[in-house]
């Protein structure tokens, strides 16, 4: 942090603060109004997990990859389980693969909901908050219909999942898309095109490609500073090569590419898209076919190692497993993609004015369960 | 009966080296499993330098192989043996990963970041791991490179008592950040980071947890600490 000089100010943030989406300190060196340093001191939600990984059985660590981001705790199950299946080289049944895509971009759809209407309120707007909650809630209760939980729900398995989709999950999930698709429109006029979010958001924090990529920034807001990359697209895992989506990336509409605003809108965008895939993959699920089939009885991974990165809400989430070929893994790591963002907070806050600091923070999207594992 | 246990691990690991490798994985204490394959890992060690010293006698292995088909982690590892031909240890690297020494590993990372051929300018993840209770440390960083999609990966390992391996943080910024982490679990020092501490545990923590001799402390500020129970109950 260096030496605080006479007229600077250090100022505490949280742990416990609504603004820092979970139990995050920023140490804030401050002159007057402006920011000149920022030292986020993170570890208050360290819960041991790649410790426990390895005294626990390979089943046994998908319930942990739930806790790590509780926001998309699908798409964390997802990465493991398809690091876990590519080291066992497990070839799962068809309706799995579409029932985990179905699932994984739900989770999507709900987590960006999340993170949307969490920053209008970080910003001062409250209303469209519960609007995306509102909506958000159909999600989960789609979750609970299938496999009992709303949070946190161990559903994906090596080789399966745990429960077949119930009667009428399909019908369900169109009702859903039929219902969700206009409400798009509405927060776009009622957030993103209102006056006051743009003056907020727009040329503040701007994060330019090169300084993402070094920071090994990813996800929606690597594509918010114009990047186009997507582990979907870019290296398909699963059978994601067989959907037809786009993907979106900031363009600076109302400001410079890079800012807070296109952080927000790729977003925005990307729930569009979500919503194709989904389409997609209800319209060709196969009817048949044994959710259970696939799932060895014997979860012993033969010698070796693995890293599989797949795109989770918030970008790179990436399971480095290596087996020694006993029922533990012997080492687990997670690369968080939340972990990489925070890190690039102190860059592109100094200079602004410490509200901006507060809205660059919301537009990175953290989930501190996922930085302090 | 410690006779017994030791006759039962070497009996393990002589089978384990065979290929077979249920002998040690069908032990049923946890601690002597543990055990089992931390000779296990030592015996291999030995093994493989034992072959390097051999190859390295017999000196000239005929370069002129087929060079198509070669992974992209092949083609690196040429480009780097060509660059550096003293740091690659080719006899421990393989299809999946280059092996290196750690001495020139900050002039080597700049080399892959900036030369047009390799332009890996994304650090993707650094993994410590702890290769055994008797044997060494190790650092494995994922590079990826956005203008080429390629992807490698790199290994150096460093020992147990004297844990140093250069920092790249200047190459790659989030290294920082990642090389704290992997100081914060292992030990390991990145000579060179401008600001290396415990970035997830509190910076009053003894030992490094993710070693696998790490013993829990018997007091915290004071408190005395529950002892760890075998399995779930």
């Amino acid at each position: 942090m260096g030496i605080v000089k006479g007229d600077q100010m250090v100022l505490n943030i949280g742990p416990q603060h609504p603004s820092t989406h979970g139990v995050l300190r920023l140490k804030v060196v401050t002159d007057g109004e402006i920011v000149s340093d920022i030292e986020p001191i993170i570890g208050y939600l360290h819960r041991c997990f790649e410790k426990h990984c390895e005294n626990s059985t390979y089943e046994q660590v998908i319930p942990f990859t739930d806790r790590c981001d509780y926001i998309a705790s699908m798409n964390n199950n997802f990465g493991y389980v398809v690091a876990m299946e590519k080291l066992m080289e497990i070839k799962v049944p068809d309706r799995v693969e579409y029932i985990r895509i179905i699932m994984a971009e739900l989770n999507r759809i709900a987590s960006h909901l999340l993170a949307l209407g969490v920053y209008g309120l970080d910003v001062g707007a409250f209303t469209p908050f519960l609007y995306m909650f509102r909506d958000r809630e159909r999600i989960l209760d789609i979750f609970e219909l299938t496999c009992g939980a709303r949070l946190l729900y161990n559903y994906m398995w090596v080789g399966g999942v745990s429960h077949d989709l119930p009667v009428g999950f399909v019908e369900t999930v169109y009702g859903f898309l039929d219902y969700f698709e206009p409400k798009l429109k509405e927060y776009n006029e009622i957030l993103t095109y209102n006056k006051i979010f743009i003056e907020r958001t727009a040329d503040v924090g701007v994060l330019p490609p090169e300084v993402a990529i070094s920071y090994g920034v990813s996800g929606p807001n690597l594509r918010g500073s114009g990047v186009k990359w997507d582990l979907r697209k870019d290296e398909p895992y699963s059978i994601y090569e067989r959907f037809d989506f786009e993907v979106p990336v900031g363009e600076g509409t109302v400001g410079t590419t890079g800012d807070c605003w296109d952080r927000f809108y790729v977003r925005m965008l990307e729930m569009i898209e979500s919503a194709k895939i989904l389409r997609q993959a209800l319209k060709n699920l196969p009817q048949d076919g044994d959710v259970h089939q696939a799932i060895p009885k014997k979860i012993r991974p033969p010698k070796g190692s693995i890293y599989q990165r797949t795109e989770s809400p918030r970008g790179d989430l990436a399971y480095y497993i290596i087996s020694d070929g006993s029922p533990e893994p012997y080492r687990l790591k997670m690369r968080s993609p939340a972990f990489t963002a925070l890190s690039v907070l102190n860059e592109i806050s100094r200079g602004w004015m410490l509200s901006d600091v507060i809205a660059i923070l919301g537009s990175l999207d953290i989930v501190l369960g996922e930085i302090d594992r | 009966m410690t006779d017994n246990l030791e006759q039962l691990i070497n009996d393990a690991v002589e089978k384990a080296l065979a290929g077979d490798m249920d002998a040690i994985n069908n032990i049923e204490d946890r601690v002597t499993r543990s055990k089992a394959k931390a000779a296990l890992v030592k015996a291999k060690r030995e093994a493989a330098k034992e072959q390097t010293e051999k190859s390295s006698d017999e000196n000239s292995i005929d370069s002129s192989d087929v060079k198509q088909d070669l992974t992209i982690n092949e083609n690196i590892a040429e480009l780097l043996i060509q660059q550096f031909p003293d740091d690659i240890i080719k006899e421990l690297s393989s299809k999946e990963h280059i092996q290196i020494q750690s001495k020139n590993w900050l002039i080597i990372s700049k080399y892959l970041r900036d030369d047009p051929a390799c332009l890996f300018d994304s650090l993707q993840c650094i993994t410590g791991v702890d290769l055994g209770e008797e044997s060494d440390l190790e650092v494995r960083y994922n590079l990826h490179s956005m203008t080429h999609r390629h992807a490698v990966e790199i290994r150096i390992s460093c020992l147990r008592n004297k844990a140093k391996v250069p920092s790249v943080e200047s190459i790659w910024r989030i290294g920082d950040w990642f090389e704290r982490e992997t100081y914060d679990m292992y030990g390991i020092e990145f000579e060179g980071h401008r600001d290396l501490k415990r970035i997830l545990l509190p910076e009053d923590w003894e030992g490094w947890p993710l070693r696998k001799d790490y013993e829990v402390q018997e007091t915290y500020h004071g408190i005395v600490v529950p002892k760890v129970k075998e399995g779930w109950e």
